[in-house]
C-alpha cells in the first residue's frame, strides 16, 4: 500500500542532523481526573503527512487540538518551526485545520468560505479572489464559486474545506479523519488527490485516523496511540511488518498471534516453543528478553502458507484442519484449527484459476518463512 | 397516509379542535354584529364593520394600542440580547460548577406563578425609587422591565436549545482561520442563529403584547396597555366593540405566527431542493 509513496528518498527522521519543524515535548492534558493525552514526545519533520492513529478515545484528537490551539496542555510544550506555540491562540498560530465534519460555514457561498481566512488577514481583494481562484483550481472545483455548503455532495464539500484551510498556506495542516466521511469508492480516489496536493505544495500535514487503510496510503510515518500514548512511531512499513508490540501487531492488520518462551537463544536466531503450536517456532533473528519470559509470535495471515502436502521446510510447520473458507475473489480466507484447538488465520491470493482448493475439514500443512515471525514481549 | 382514519379519531381530533377554537370564532362573529347587544345576531344589519370603525375613532383604544406595540417591541428586542447572552453562556461554558442550577434560574421564570412576578418586581421598584429615586414611579419603564424579565426566559431557551445543536466546530473552524472571538460571534454564530434569535423576538413580542397580570402590578397611571384596557371595559359592561379589539389582537399574533412560521418553512423547503439538487449533480459525476 506504500507503493504510493514510491519515492521513500523523504527520510529526515533517519538523519541524526535534521531539525524537527514541529515538536511535541512531554506534553499531558487531563480532563479532570481522566488522562487523555499521557507524557507524548514527537517530532515530526518538514513535508511529513505524519498519521496519528489509533481507536476512539486514544487521545489523538486531543493532541491535534492541541496543536490547533483548542485545548491547552496541562503539561509540555509545542513548537512549530522553532517557535513556542504553548500560549498561542488557534487565530494566531501558522496552523490550519481541516475539521472531520467540515465545517463549512452554511451561510456563505464557497468563495466566501474559501477566502475567510483571508479575509481575517486584511489581504486585498484582487490578491484574495485570485488565490482562492488558484486553490480551487488546485481541488478542482471550478465553477462552484457561488454554491452554498448545502448545495454540494459530500465529496465536493470536502474539497472546500481542504481549500479552505489550505489557502493561507499554513506551516501545519490538521486533518481530522480527512476522509471518514466519505464513501468508499471517493474515498480511496480522494486518498491519491491528498497525496498529490500535499506533494505539490510541500505542506507538513498531521492526520488524525482511526482507519488503518487511510494511514497506510497517507503516511509517511505513523504514530499508533493508545489510551493516551504513542505505542510506536515508524513508517507504516515500520508498523506492519516489525510491531513492537502486541497492541501495536494487532490493531494494524489481522495477525496470528501463538504465545510461548524462549528456549534457544542465540544472537542471529531464537526458537520459541509454544504449546498452541504443539512445537517450536524458528526466528531468523535475535530476540532481546530475559529467558524463560513469555513472548508471542506474530504472524500475518498472508504470509501462511497452505498446501495439502508437507512442504520441504524443517522448521516452521504445523499440522491442522481446514475450518472456515471465505472466498473473496482476489484472495481467499482460511481458518484453520491446529491440533492444540488453536485457530490460525490465513490468506492466500487466488492466483490461478482452479477447482481443486483445499476445502472444508480437509488436514493441511500451514508453513511459513524464519523471517515471517515477529517477536514481542509485551 | 392512505390509512382509513377511523371515526373516533375525526371525532376526538373535532372536539380537540372546537374546544379550542370556539370561543375565539364566537368573539370574532360577534364583532361583525350590528346590534349593541353582544348576545343577540342582528340578522337584518349585519355584518358590518361599525365596531371596526369605531374603534379607529376611539383615542383611548389607539393610545394603548400604540403604547402596547412601542412596549412589546422594546421588550422583544431587550429579552433577545439579554436572552441570547444567556444562552450562549449557558451553551458554551461547558460543565462548570453550578450549570444546572444557572439553568434552572434561567428557566424557573417560565413557571413561576405570574402574581409572584408581578408582585415582587412592584416591590423591587418601589424599594428602588425610595433607595436610588429611579425608577421614578411606575409606568412605560418599569412595565417594559418587567417584560424583559419573564420574556427573556423564553427566549434563553430557544437560543440555548439551537445553540446546542450547532456544530461547535464551526467557530473554532472560523478561529482557527485567525478570527478573534468577538468576530467570530458576529461573524459566524450569529448569522447562522438568527432565525432562532428572530423566533425568540416575536415569542416576545407576544408575551408582552398580551401580557395583563405582570402589567397591572407594575404600570401607573397614564400607561394603559391594550389588554389592561379590554380588561378594565369588559368590568364596565361588554359591548361588541371589545370583540372588534379583541380580534384585532388575536389577528395581530396569529399573523405574526403565520408569517414566521411560513418564512420558516419556506427556508426548509428551499434547503431541502438544494440538498436534492446536490445530490443529483453528485451523480452525475464528481
Amino acid at each position: 500500500m506504500s507503493a504510493l509513496r514510491p519515492q521513500e528518498k523523504l527520510k529526515p527522521w533517519t538523519d541524526p542532523a535534521a531539525v524537527p519543524y514541529v515538536r511535541i515535548e512531554r506534553v499531558t492534558k487531563r480532563f479532570g481526573d481522566f488522562v487523555a493525552v499521557n507524557q507524548v514526545s514527537l517530532d515530526i519533520y518538514k513535508g511529513e503527512a505524519f498519521c496519528l492513529l489509533g481507536p476512539s478515545g486514544c487521545g489523538k484528537t486531543t493532541l491535534l487540538r492541541m496543536l490547533a490551539g483548542f485545548e491547552q496542555p496541562t503539561e509540555g510544550r509545542l513548537f512549530i518551526d522553532g517557535q513556542d506555540m504553548t500560549a498561542i491562540p488557534p487565530y494566531e498560530r501558522p496552523v490550519n485545520m481541516m475539521f472531520q465534519s467540515y465545517a463549512l460555514f452554511p451561510h456563505m457561498t464557497v468563495v466566501e468560505n474559501v477566502g475567510f481566512g483571508l479575509r481575517q488577514d486584511g489581504i486585498p481583494k484582487a490578491e484574495r479572489e485570485a488565490r482562492v481562484a488558484e486553490i480551487l483550481q488546485l481541488v478542482r472545483l471550478t465553477g462552484f464559486d457561488q454554491r452554498k455548503p448545502h448545495q454540494l455532495s459530500g465529496g465536493q464539500r470536502q474539497r472546500v474545506a481542504l481549500a479552505r484551510s489550505l489557502v493561507k498556506r499554513p506551516k501545519l495542516l490538521l486533518l481530522d479523519e480527512p476522509l471518514g466521511a466519505l464513501d468508499k469508492k471517493l474515498r480511496e480516489h480522494t486518498q491519491f488527490e491528498l497525496i498529490n496536493i500535499q506533494e505539490t505544495l510541500g505542506v507538513t500535514f498531521v492526520i488524525v485516523t482511526h482507519d488503518q487503510e487511510e494511514a497506510m496510503t497517507l503516511a509517511s510515518r505513523i504514530g499508533v496511540m493508545n489510551q493516551g500514548e504513542i505505542l510506536q512511531t515508524g513508517t507504516p512499513t515500520d508498523i506492519y511488518e516489525y510491531p513492537t508490540s502486541k497492541y501495536v501487531a494487532d490493531f494494524i492488520g489481522s495477525v496470528n498471534m501463538f504465545e510461548g518462551r524462549l528456549v534457544e537463544d542465540e544472537p542471529a536466531h531464537v526458537r520459541i516453543e509454544s504449546a498452541e503450536l504443539g512445537g517450536t517456532v524458528y526466528v531468523d533473528h535475535g530476540v532481546s528478553s530475559a529467558p524463560d519470559a513469555t513472548v508471542w509470535v506474530a504472524v500475518r495471515p498472508e504470509k501462511v502458507r497452505i498446501d495439502r502436502e508437507r512442504p520441504d521446510q524443517l522448521d516452521n510447520v504445523f499440522a491442522g484442519t481446514v475450518k472456515e473458507i471465505a472466498y473473496l475473489g482476489d484472495v481467499s480466507r482460511y481458518l484453520v484449527a491446529l491440533d492444540s484447538g488453536k485457530l490460525v488465520r490465513v490468506t492466500q491470493p487466488n492466483t490461478d484459476r482452479r477447482d481443486d482448493r483445499v476445502t472444508w475439514e480437509e488436514r493441511v500443512w500451514l508453513s511459513w518463512s524464519p523471517s515471517a515471525n515477529v517477536v514481542v514481549t509485551q | 397516509m392512505n390509512q382509513r382514519r377511523s371515526f373516533f379519531v375525526l371525532t376526538a381530533m373535532a372536539f380537540g379542535f372546537a374546544f379550542l377554537y370556539i370561543p375565539i370564532l364566537s368573539m370574532v362573529v360577534y364583532s361583525f354584529n350590528y346590534s349593541k347587544l353582544v348576545t343577540v345576531w342582528d340578522t337584518a344589519n349585519s355584518p358590518t364593520l361599525k365596531w371596526y370603525t369605531a374603534l379607529l375613532a376611539d383615542e383611548q383604544v389607539l393610545n394603548a394600542a400604540k403604547l402596547s406595540l412601542r412596549i412589546a417591541a422594546i421588550n422583544a428586542t431587550g429579552a433577545v440580547i439579554l436572552g441570547t447572552l444567556a444562552g450562549l453562556a449557558l451553551a458554551r461554558f461547558g460543565r462548570f460548577k453550578g450549570r444546572t442550577l444557572l439553568t434552572g434560574l434561567t428557566t424557573a421564570p417560565m413557571v413561576m406563578p405570574e402574581v409572584i412576578t408581578g408582585l415582587a418586581m412592584l416591590l423591587l421598584f418601589v424599594a428602588m425609587q425610595t433607595l436610588v429615586g429611579w425608577p421614578a414611579g411606575r409606568g412605560v419603564t418599569t412595565i417594559t422591565i418587567a417584560h424583559i424579565t419573564f420574556s427573556m426566559a423564553y427566549v434563553t431557551v430557544v437560543i440555548q436549545s439551537r445553540l446546542l445543536t450547532l456544530d461547535e466546530s464551526l467557530e473554532e473552524a472560523a478561529m482557527d482561520l485567525g478570527a478573534r472571538p468577538a468576530k467570530v460571534f458576529f461573524v459566524i454564530t450569529l448569522p447562522i442563529i438568527f432565525p432562532a434569535i428572530l423566533s425568540g423576538w416575536l415569542l416576545a413580542f407576544t408575551l408582552s403584547w398580551d401580557d395583563l397580570v405582570i402589567t397591572s402590578f407594575v404600570s401607573g397611571p397614564g400607561s394603559t396597555t391594550l389588554p389592561q384596557l379590554i380588561f378594565s371595559k369588559v368590568r364596565l359592561g361588554v359591548n361588541p366593540s371589545i370583540n372588534a379589539l379583541a380580534t384585532v389582537m388575536v389577528a395581530v399574533v396569529a399573523s405574526l405566527v403565520v408569517v414566521a412560521g411560513v418564512w420558516m418553512q419556506r427556508q426548509e423547503r428551499r434547503r431541502q431542493r438544494d440538498v436534492q439538487m446536490a445530490l443529483a449533480t453528485n451523480q452525475g459525476g464528481a
